[in-house]
């Protein structure tokens, strides 16, 4: 390394350090300490009751905890149904979207407000529609002589969290919309030209040329289906009997509120394994139906 | 253009600069010389908040002034959770406003300071309070804590609904007139109020189990217990606890569960709003403390001057006859066991790691002297922690049922929370038992599962603390 690259490299990292210290001290430190953790007995309070090394009994106790299973069963039930009616409305949205409609700003802004609304707002405002007795829903039903629905009870309550995802799907759609900017134009009019119909020119050229788009998005809905908190929290609380008790809502309780930072630890490493395992399996997956370029 | 672009940079770093120095510019808090400074974190906020401004003023103009106290006093919410942040970083307040729930658990986490020595300095110990909540600042035979406000659980009815529905009361062989006496009766009661719309939904409840915050205290009025210190054994399993499980279910039997979560969800979480079921007539009767009188005259001023306006209810003979509702011991399931109760309490507690404790107790002191403690109480609508009152508190407090309350306090058959250092989780289990048997599941089973769990879970904590007494890290 020459004197004036060494130069360039110092003055790089000086230029870098914030960064750098605020990833080492916000994020690398506590992602270390929460694995050291998670093989404590630890309850974050004063410095004399210092974490004590229990090896993998947080673990243990884990596979043993129905609620663990519970939550865990429940997360999965979800992410099925969440994650599909996500991908499917967006991707369609963002098909009607970019088509050349009159007044295609206003329809654009409509999809993306709701996105932009608050998880907590929109949760109250979702808590009224459910309600079995003022809401809009049952309300619908009752014109259509169709009996009330108890859409938080335990049998509805998650296929009614999974719909209240699909309202919030503004981000995904501005995603979708600017990845069909990028389907060639010849293609499309080739195929046209051929002789090749709408459904298709979108099955044969249009989504070929989305599906990197498409496996982002089902990448981070993974993810975010995973870390689903806030709507359970606010709506129904877990319940009732659980059927609601998300794994991060779990990992929150033992933590926060029973104050097993140890045990709470370990919930979360193993968050991380499973959406881990997951995404490396659409990633192997992808190998057959993504198309780049 | 060529000065443009460095104008707007100049302007937009001014602006930011403005920003930051307003921004990080604090309100200097200027004291004496020699003055020391108590950080009092509190969880309260509305008229709350403003009614314990109060106190701490008032504290601070007068003890304060005299000793060289000054308080901070500070409203936040999630308490718990800032409080426990701030023991962790080793800069924690000096009194900490927090619920009755945390004490256990932060005292055998080593989180809180014991309070014995200062309490006993200022001539505070259990003849001074009522025996139910003394208890209740207690773990392991240490004093934790200290009241700020307390609570009864009583039950509320609706007298205008019982009058209203006094022939279909009378028909059952019941009296209109008063509320119900034993478990018994109270069922009968409810079952008369119960009403369905014609597409066969619940319009209004007698009494809804799970609407009830007490939910895990039932056993309370079964004759039994949750938690045995000396044993160190939760008694979920417990044949009163058990007993109380089976009287949830029957509810859910006689109306069907579905149905009443249904009627529940219809009713939304609501409680400080003018849609409160109660208010709305929705439900007749329920179990609260004695702070409902202040939301009900702020959310239905209607149902609390029903013969004149309240400033001139003192010249009726029986002020409570300008109520619409009433108020009585919640009734009990175990014949002779009367004047059952649950009493919740807000607590005033001294972090670890505090840095004046000495000062601090000296306002927590100050909020349990006789004359201060009823002020804050009446102030918030509750009974008082104390075994003795004046007449005064008794006669112009806001809840015109206050002496029942009180009474309930006093009663041998009054419950603290269990003091029990995992409570946070029992609670949560006992919910979760409660929703499982209104849905159906055998309470028998329930139950059973819900002690083994928690048992369980108790004996991992118990297993924890001896290892870390062995290697000294407790």
């Amino acid at each position: 390394m020459t004197q004036d690259e060494r130069q360039n490299f110092f003055k790089g990292m000086a230029f870098l350090s914030p960064w750098i210290v605020g990833f080492a001290v916000f994020t690398a430190i506590p992602i270390g300490l929460s694995l050291y953790y998670s093989f404590c007995d630890y309850s974050l309070t004063v410095e004399r009751r210092a974490p004590l090394w229990i090896g993998l009994d947080n673990y243990r106790q884990l596979i043993h905890d129905t609620l663990f299973w519970k939550s865990l069963a429940n997360t999965l039930y979800y992410a099925a149904m969440a994650l599909p009616a996500g991908l499917l409305v967006s991707l369609g949205l963002a098909l009607m979207l970019n088509a050349n409609i009159r007044g295609q700003s206003v329809y654009r802004t409509i999809i993306f407000l709701p996105s932009l609304v608050p998880a907590i707002a929109s949760a109250m405002v979702w808590l009224w529609m459910y309600n079995t007795q003022f809401g809009l829903f049952n309300y619908l039903l009752g014109k259509l002589h169709l009996p009330p629905v108890g859409w938080l009870g335990e049998r509805m309550a998650m296929p009614s969290l999974a719909l209240m995802s699909v309202w919030g799907v503004g981000n995904t759609v501005i995603i979708y919309l600017a990845g069909l900017q990028d389907v060639p134009r010849e293609l499309l009019e080739a195929a046209e030209i051929d002789g090749a119909g709408p459904w298709r020119r979108m099955f044969s050229v249009t989504l070929p040329f989305l599906t990197p788009v498409i496996f982002f998005n089902l990448v981070m809905g993974i993810i975010g289906t995973f870390s689903v908190f806030t709507v359970p929290y606010i709506m129904t609380q877990g319940g009732p009997n659980n059927a609601t008790y998300f794994f991060t809502y779990f990992n929150y309780d033992e933590a926060f509120k029973f104050l097993h930072m140890g045990y709470a630890s370990a919930i979360a490493w193993i968050q991380l394994v499973i959406t881990l395992a997951l995404t490396a399996i659409a990633f192997w997956t992808a190998k057959k139906w993504v198309h780049y370029g | 253009m060529k000065i443009i672009r460095p104008l707007i940079f100049t302007i937009l770093g001014i602006i930011v600069a403005v920003f930051l120095v307003l921004g990080s510019h604090q309100k200097n808090l200027v004291v004496r010389p020699g003055v020391t400074v108590v950080e009092y974190w509190e969880k309260w906020t509305g008229p709350e908040e403003a009614q314990m401004q109060v106190i701490v003023d008032d504290f601070n103009n007068t003890v304060g002034r005299d000793k060289g106290i000054y308080v901070h006093y500070m409203s936040m919410t999630d308490i718990d959770q800032k409080t426990l942040i701030s023991i962790a970083a080793g800069v924690p307040p000096d009194v900490a406003g927090t619920w009755d729930t945390q004490i256990a658990q932060y005292a055998a986490l080593g989180a809180v300071e014991p309070l014995d020595d200062l309490a006993a300095a200022h001539g505070i110990n259990e003849d001074y309070y009522l025996p139910v909540y003394w208890r209740g600042c207690h773990y392991d035979g240490h004093l934790y804590a200290l009241v700020s406000t307390p609570g009864v659980v009583a039950l509320l009815y609706n007298k205008q609904l019982f009058a209203a529905c006094a022939a279909q009361l009378r028909a059952a062989g019941l009296d209109p007139d008063t509320p119900p006496k034993t478990l018994k009766e109270f069922d009968r009661y409810a079952e008369v109020f119960d009403e369905k719309s014609p597409d066969g939904q619940l319009r209004r409840m007698g009494y809804l189990p799970m609407q009830s915050w007490y939910v895990p205290q039932l056993s309370f009025w079964f004759g039994g217990d949750i938690f045995d210190p000396v044993r160190r054994r939760l008694t979920l399993d417990s044949p009163a606890t058990l007993h109380a499980y089976q009287w949830i279910q029957s509810y859910s039997k006689r109306l069907g569960g579905q149905s009443l979560l249904n009627f529940q969800n219809s009713l939304g979480n609501i409680f400080d709003s003018p849609q409160n079921p109660f208010l709305t007539g929705n439900l007749v009767m329920e179990q609260q403390g004695p702070w409902m009188a202040n939301y009900i005259h702020h959310l239905k001023p209607s149902m609390s001057q029903v013969l004149c306006p309240t400033s001139e209810e003192w010249k009726l003979p029986d002020r409570r006859a300008n109520y619409a509702w009433g108020v009585a011991p919640f009734p009990s399931a175990v014949p002779g066991l009367e004047n059952v109760s649950y009493n919740p309490f807000d607590a005033l507690m001294i972090p670890a790691g505090a840095r004046h404790k000495k000062e601090a107790f000296e306002f927590i002191a100050y909020v349990n002297r006789q004359d201060v403690a009823e002020k804050l109480c009446t102030m918030h609508c509750k009974n008082c922690q104390l075994r003795h009152v004046s007449d005064a508190f008794l006669k112009h407090h806001p809840n015109p049922y206050i002496a029942v309350f009180q009474e309930l306090a006093a009663s041998p058959n009054a419950k603290c929370v269990p003091v029990c250092p995992i409570w946070p989780e029992v609670y949560k289990e006992l919910i979760d038992t409660g929703q499982a048997v209104t849905l159906g599941e055998d309470p028998a089973t329930a139950v059973r599962l819900a002690q083994q769990r928690m048992q369980e879970r108790y004996n991992r904590f118990l297993t924890m603390e001896r290892r870390r007494e062995s290697l000294g890290i407790n």
